[in-house]
């Protein structure tokens, strides 16, 4: 479980901290840096997978008023038997409009896995049992040292564990209406904004039981849903839903075929399935977007009761009332910031406000007045 | 039992929302089917707002029970008061509104945990309790669940034992209004 997560010098998040639980929901005025966390996290898990700083930071996202080029990034995630701090500072050049990485370094329950400083130019692994103090070469100092130390076979599964839980991360905004209807190849993310879902599903199949779980939730949504299948276009696949009809038959319909708001759901129920199969940390903006006031709920409640039961982690961002009511009082916070300054989160409690519903003290500004 | 019912949950707070959708899905009812109607406010004036929103329930589910296949359950914790006196107070909003109380052949059914739902949920847990006690809370109120199964699975088929709650031999005499 991802627990705590600390940004500095990134955007308007300056010595920004927030400890999570199984479920969050974060709320606030827009452009308070709700999404800009989730950037964050979507950044850290590609680069942990081998992108280039360069390609990553950049340095229009140094805080403006701050003059210090370097950004701080730490996560502390749970599991495996033991907690894991991960630190990365990323360190800009003003001339050359680079950046490369300041200094990288992952600890289990206290203990050293590896470290890398730029000082030295070389990462420094230490193994499971600390015996190792390996150095890793070659070293590039624009790429994280997590896809080179995970390729160590021995004396590493603390590390290994460590990158197939960031890989676990599904950061996104669906939308539906940029979503492609055929796929070249699996993908084994999904992107930002869910447009090569199509991709990522031919990956995910390969996990029957996610499979199974999200057609059958699909089903009891749509009268005579029956699967999904993909079909043979030249070089690609394209996504196909068949439908039985009263007389016997079949009708297949491609994926493009149908509404956003379809497109939503089965995007909204295969993370859900998906990430509940694989123990994920879910974290998604707005998921309410497309969907029919009925279908809200229904999903929300799908979604609690994983969380509840610890087989995954979310992360929502929301501004709709199902969402506020029913999460803000048990797993909120509250993303504020004063005339451009940093911002800053908070926990919200119970209002006590009798006949004024969480939702509308938002609406009205008064969270914490 | 028609499995087609649409149900909606009455409730002051996510743990009374968790256990009684649990139960409701266990019984047979479609999570789809199930709409929660939780206080907002997490905490703090839950009973009231239970009491405040009964009334529109059962407006609207008067105004549409005759072609809809609809219950509702309402769940209320007793606190200091006696189950009896709960139900008074929710038979008296319905009463100081010009609306006739619960009739017999409505799908309405009033819960009413004392002194609250962890009372219930630790004696399913095989808990001495009593109905004076504040019991703590779950940490996390899907904890709760396999209690939910076990009621459902081991003690409903063969009846309450003599030494359960009174508020929840009441509760199984509830809930024959909609599951009967």
């Amino acid at each position: 479980m991802l627990q705590r997560i600390f940004i500095d010098n990134f955007r308007q998040l300056v010595n920004f901290e927030i400890t999570l639980e199984r479920i969050n929901l974060f709320l606030g005025y827009n452009g308070t840096g709700k999404s800009t966390v989730f950037d964050v996290l979507k950044k850290i898990q590609q680069f942990a997978r081998g992108d280039s700083a360069n390609t990553l930071f950049h340095i229009n996202d140094l805080t403006r008023w701050q003059k210090s080029l370097i950004q701080y990034f730490e996560l502390v995630i749970g599991g495996n038997g033991g907690i894991y701090h991960y630190e990365l500072a990323i360190e800009f050049d003003k001339v050359k409009r680079t950046a490369q990485v300041h200094h990288e370094r992952l600890s289990f329950d206290g203990k050293k896995l590896f470290e890398f400083d730029q000082s030295e130019e070389q990462g420094q692994f230490y193994g499971d049992d600390q015996s190792a103090k390996e150095w890793v070469m070659p070293f590039v100092s624009f790429q994280s040292v997590l896809p080179i130390v995970s390729r160590i076979q021995q004396n590493n599964t603390h590390v290994q564990w460590f990158v197939k839980q960031l890989s676990r991360f599904i950061v996104t905004q669906i939308n539906p209406g940029i979503m492609l209807k055929s796929s070249d190849k699996e993908a084994s993310q999904l992107s930002a904004t869910a447009d090569n879902f199509v991709s990522w599903y031919r990956y995910i199949s390969q996990n029957q039981k996610a499979v199974f779980s999200i057609t059958t939730a699909l089903q009891e949504i749509w009268d005579g849903f029956e699967y999904f299948r993909f079909v043979e276009a030249g070089e690609s696949r394209w996504l196909v839903l068949s439908f039985f009809m009263q007389d016997g038959s079949s009708i297949d319909y491609a994926f493009d075929e149908l509404s956003d708001g379809q497109r939503a759901l089965i995007v909204l129920y295969a993370l859900l399935h998906f990430a509940a199969s694989e123990n994920c940390i879910l974290c998604i903006d707005e998921p309410e977007n497309y969907l029919a006031l009925s279908e809200i709920q229904p999903w929300l409640l799908s979604l609690y009761d994983f969380c509840n039961d610890n087989k995954l982690q979310s992360l929502i961002i929301s501004h709709h009332p199902e969402f506020i009511n029913h999460l803000a009082a048990s797993g909120g916070y509250w993303f504020d910031c004063q005339q451009n300054g940093p911002v800053r989160v908070s926990r919200i409690g119970s209002n006590g406000d009798v006949g004024i519903s969480m939702s509308e003290l938002v609406a009205r500004g008064w969270i914490h007045a | 039992m028609p499995r087609q019912i649409q149900l909606v949950i009455l409730c002051e707070d996510q743990q009374q929302a968790v256990f009684a959708r649990h139960y409701f899905i266990q019984r047979g009812i479609h999570p789809r089917k199930i709409r929660v109607n939780i206080n907002p406010g997490g905490q703090g004036s839950a009973e009231q707002y239970v009491r405040e929103q009964y009334l529109r329930e059962v407006i609207a589910y008067r105004s549409r029970s005759s072609h809809l296949a609809i219950a509702l359950a309402v769940l209320i914790d007793a606190d200091n008061y006696s189950v009896e006196q709960r139900m008074k107070q929710l038979t008296k909003v319905l009463e100081d509104n010009s609306q006739r109380p619960r009739q017999n052949n409505e799908r309405i059914a009033l819960f009413v945990p004392k002194r609250n739902i962890e009372t219930w949920i630790h004696y399913l847990r095989d808990t001495a309790v009593d109905e004076e006690s504040d019991y703590p809370k779950l940490v996390r109120t899907g904890d709760c669940k396999p209690d939910v199964i076990r009621l459902v699975t081991e003690i409903c088929p063969v009846g309450l034992p003599e030494d359960a709650p009174p508020s929840l031999q009441v509760a199984c005499d509830e809930l024959s209004r909609i599951m009967p």
